[in-house]
């Protein structure tokens, strides 16, 4: 009996040290702190594009979760390895808020020029990260947005502006639902949607500067904001809102554009549901790929990156197979594209419609007052 | 009145069957659903494609199963190699400060672990465990430490006294004594112990992804991902491989743990 | 008998892995707490922000918890009381058989069970209604507190009916058949013989529940929507939206001196008890 037991447990330690030699060579490692669609792009896609160009080589992906606290997932364990020669990690996907803070940091190397795909991003966002200068340090993988979401078997009359969204909601009580601040980014991008609409100085907001003043004169928006929450149902996250449509607790709220696709795909999202954009507009961010600066593969992660921006990639891979907005310029990716796909893309949300209505997220400083002024005065 | 009392109790264990199924039914159907949404009650066409997804190949589900399994073994044999001195200790011999001593061990499940677990990870990083399955199966022993210890103290505590002193008194040495008596009548308390140390790091999340990761990867580092955005199907089935392990041992754990052991743990 | 000396090179091994590669680094996050990062001083001005801002959240917390726990208590004590002193055999091996299915089911996953299923057009409200015992109207959604109090009764109920099921168990039956004999009641049995002797397993149970939920964060994050919410979330968005590891501390301290309250019972009844094996 015994001796059974000992055999057993000396198989598997013989195991464990076969298996990890066979994966001692040459591997990329990615982290994701993206949703699983982001982990499955490459993993079922990605990953084996660039194992094939690349023998010997193996990608490994991890990911971490969405919104800021997968990235900061990332982060926290970069930041416990400062101290080595060498980082474990190759490759990390990130949000603006926490590429913006490791860059400052000085956890991410330059590599953007080195790649021959660098000069297709030229947006705004590919440059700086809610006011943080990113230049260099980071490639978009994709863009993604928020939107509205409706049922519009419910809904005949969308509401096109907020000042329509406040009237609905006041005569469909509950029907409107979003998941507050504390619970995922949809929510605090309609936040910050809300203070664009009606705080004012929605350039300053964005673009800068930064004066801590500011935040004085947004009492009535967010007066008004927390007599509109009156009328609203509150959901538990991003996938929260998703999951309250699917059952037809609400019928309507924010949600990011890739995850309501994601979720029609899968069959958890009646397919007739729309998307819109309100006026003035609502956030949307690029998730960036960055190279850690003491990355222990850090030429094969250009290379990874430089593929992964190619615009092949971002037309076969983010556009066709995963309804994303691609990360470098529009022109680059359209001219690689079936015009087919290129419309499905944008049925319900037009391309004038995002380029008018797609804002950045805040200026960092401002962003964080606005979600600490949305604790003390909206939900407290 | 027999009847209505019968009645009454069939009542309440139909209640009480439902609340416990109904939520685990919920995850079968979901585990299953291709397409659901309102206002359909049940899911309007269903499916093994999400099956396949879980385990394609380039989806490491098995893989990651495998080394979920494997670190609860070896986390079984690190708690038990700790627990079992500091059961014996604890359970049989005169420790100043006991009760201090066994609180101590309540620590890493009181404390929220997002806040430490970047400094956990500092250190690791510093004497080289990241990444190591050794690393992971020593987070995975201290997370499960109160349980392992806990419940090795009462199962020393159970045995008892006389038949260990009948050993010493026909002169076999201390030792002796806790190997031929000790052990094999503390043997299913200790088996009990072993069991929850298995569940705790088959489930175990936050610690592996920061010291295990990227070179290992776990079940539950599949789950929580799906489960956090509501990718429902993918993380009922994780769910439901993770809950067979669970409920084998469930069903197995009255063996192994007697009710003289459970009225002495923690005390 | 082990000796004093032996006793304490016995515990060592545990103690010092638990001391190196825990609270070794919990003591930094703890001391964090105290750090001023503005000024670059040390004081409590992270306690006075986590107070401003989360009072109400450090109180739905402990309510949410101490209700928790004394519901999980109530429950446990009828089901291991009816497990002893039960007389119906097929209901007795049906609970038996019943009880401990969520033992093992992890807090994500409860979580998620819990919040499709307590949802207003959730599987619960749809059974009920489908059963004509409820209007379509009447439905209400649970995800709120209450949806966070079910889960967690839900979950660390089987674990504490395990322990006090087995204490009662092992309890000696002559008084209690001596009671019986003598035409006293099943619920004062239980409540006058039976759990006064199970009251120490039935306290660590219970504190062991009290201290495991106290530190959940997928529970409140996947079900409660509303405001407030537990202090998990709290340090979970200090950390992720403003990288702010001072209140997040100082919150996991106020945590940590929560528990503290719980831990000084225990202690209490270690002392009473002469810290001696039961």
């Amino acid at each position: 009996m015994t001796s059974k037991i000992a055999n057993l447990f000396t198989s598997a330690a013989l195991a464990l040290a076969i298996g990890s030699m066979a994966q001692a060579e040459n591997v990329l490692n990615v982290a994701s702190g993206g949703s699983q669609n982001m982990v499955d792009y490459v993993t079922d896609y990605l990953g084996p594009l660039f194992e094939e160009q690349n023998p010997g080589w193996e990608v490994n992906v991890v990911g971490t979760g969405p919104g800021n606290a997968g990235s900061q997932a990332i982060l926290e364990k970069i930041k416990a390895q400062a101290g080595n020669e060498t980082w474990d990690t190759d490759v990390v996907v990130m949000t603006q808020l926490k590429s913006g803070e490791m860059v400052t940091e000085g956890l991410l190397q330059k590599y953007v020029g080195d790649i021959e795909t660098g000069k297709l991003a030229t947006r705004d966002t590919s440059k700086s990260a809610l006011g943080t200068d990113v230049e260099g340090y980071v490639m978009p993988m994709f863009h993604s947005q928020t939107a509205i979401a409706y049922n519009p078997d419910l809904v005949s009359n969308p509401p096109a502006s907020f000042d329509e969204l406040k009237t609905w909601t006041a005569e469909n009580k509950g029907a409107f639902g979003y998941n507050g601040i504390k619970n995922g980014m949809s929510g605090v991008a309609f936040t910050a949607a809300w203070m664009y609409a009606y705080a004012g100085n929605t350039d300053q907001l964005m673009n800068g500067p930064y004066d801590p003043e500011l935040k004085n004169s947004w009492d009535q928006a967010l007066n008004d904001l927390k007599a509109f929450n009156e009328n609203v149902t509150f959901t538990p996250g991003n996938a929260g809102t998703l999951d309250m449509m699917n059952r037809g607790e609400i019928v309507m709220g924010p949600v990011w554009v890739d995850m309501f696709y994601t979720w029609q795909a899968d069959g958890r999202l009646n397919p007739n549901l729309k998307l819109l954009l309100p006026e003035p507009g609502m956030p949307g961010q690029p998730y960036y790929y960055a190279v850690p600066a003491k990355a222990e593969n850090a030429e094969a992660a250009r290379k990874f990156i430089a593929l992964a921006t190619s615009p092949e990639v971002q037309a076969e891979g983010i556009v066709k197979r995963f309804n994303w907005y691609p990360g470098i310029d529009a022109q680059h990716v359209e001219s690689a594209l079936d015009q087919e796909t290129w419309n499905k893309l944008f049925t319900d949300v037009t391309p004038e419609d995002l380029a008018a209505k797609g804002k950045p997220f805040p200026l960092g400083p401002f962003f964080d007052d606005i979600r600490e002024a949305y604790e003390q005065k909206v939900s407290n | 009145m027999t009847i209505l009392r019968t009645t009454l109790t069939a009542v309440l264990l139909a209640l009480l069957a439902f609340a416990i199924f109904g939520p685990i039914t919920n995850m079968l159907i979901w585990s299953v659903a291709e397409t659901w949404y309102f206002p359909a009650k049940l899911p309007q066409s269903y499916g093994f494609s999400f099956w396949e997804r879980v385990f394609r190949p380039q989806g490491n589900a098995m893989e990651s199963l495998w080394s979920s399994v494997l670190i609860a073994l070896f986390t079984v044999l690190a708690s038990l190699a700790v627990a079992i001195p500091a059961g014996l200790a604890l359970g049989r011999g005169s420790l100043p400060w006991r009760t201090f001593f066994l609180l101590l061990f309540l620590l890493p499940q009181a404390f929220p672990s997002i806040a430490v677990h970047m400094n956990i990870a500092r250190i690791f990083y510093g004497l080289g465990l990241n990444g190591t399955y050794g690393g992971v199966v020593l987070v995975h022993t201290i997370q499960g430490l109160v349980f392992s210890v806990w419940i090795a103290t009462a199962a020393f505590a159970a045995v008892d006294h006389e038949l260990e002193e009948a050993a010493a008194n026909m002169g076999a040495s201390p030792f002796t004594v806790f190997r031929t008596v000790t052990l094999p009548l503390a043997l299913p308390g200790l088996m009990a112990s072993a069991i929850f140390v298995f569940l705790i790091s088959l489930d175990e999340f936050t610690g592996t992804y920061f010291v295990g990761v990227p070179d290992i990867t776990t079940m539950p580092l599949l789950l929580f991902t799906a489960s956090m955005e509501g990718n429902y199907q993918i993380a009922s089935i994780t769910a439901l491989i993770l809950l067979v392990p669970s409920v084998g041992f469930m069903l197995f754990i009255e063996r192994f743990l007697k009710s003289d052991v459970l009225a002495k743990v923690g005390s | 008998m082990i000796t004093r000396k032996a006793s304490l090179f016995l515990i060592a091994p545990a103690i010092i892995l638990l001391g190196c590669l825990f609270l070794y680094p919990l003591g930094y996050s703890l001391l964090w707490a105290f750090r001023d990062e503005e000024f670059g001083g040390w004081g409590l001005q992270n306690f006075a922000k986590a107070f401003a801002l989360y009072s109400n959240d450090v109180l739905f917390t402990l309510i949410i918890v101490t209700l928790s726990t004394a519901i999980i208590g109530v429950l446990s004590v009828a089901i291991g009381g009816y497990l002893t002193l039960g007389e119906n055999r097929v209901a007795l091996v049906v609970l038996r058989w019943l009880y401990r299915w969520p033992l093992f089911i992890p807090f994500v996953v409860a979580a998620q069970l819990m919040r499709t299923f307590l949802a207003k057009n959730g599987m619960m409200n749809n059974i009920i209604v489908s059963t004509g015992l409820m209007e379509p109207l009447q439905a209400a959604s649970y995800l709120d507190w209450r949806g966070i109090v079910i889960t967690f009764v839900w979950k660390q109920t089987p674990f504490v009916a395990l322990l006090v099921a087995g204490a009662m168990a092992s309890l000696d039956r002559s008084t209690i058949e001596a009671a019986r004999n003598l035409g006293a009641s099943r619920l004062r049995i239980l409540f006058e013989i039976v759990v006064p002797q199970v009251a120490t397993t039935l306290m660590v149970g219970l504190i062991l529940s009290y201290v495991v939920m106290m530190s959940v964060l997928s529970v409140p994050l996947m079900i409660n929507a509303q405001t407030p919410t537990m202090i998990t979330v709290d340090m979970a968005w200090r950390i992720n939206a403003y990288s702010d590891y001072g209140v997040a501390n100082a919150l996991g301290f106020i945590s940590y001196a929560m528990t503290a309250v719980i831990a000084w019972v225990y202690l209490r009844q270690g002392v009473r008890e002469g810290g001696k094996p039961a």
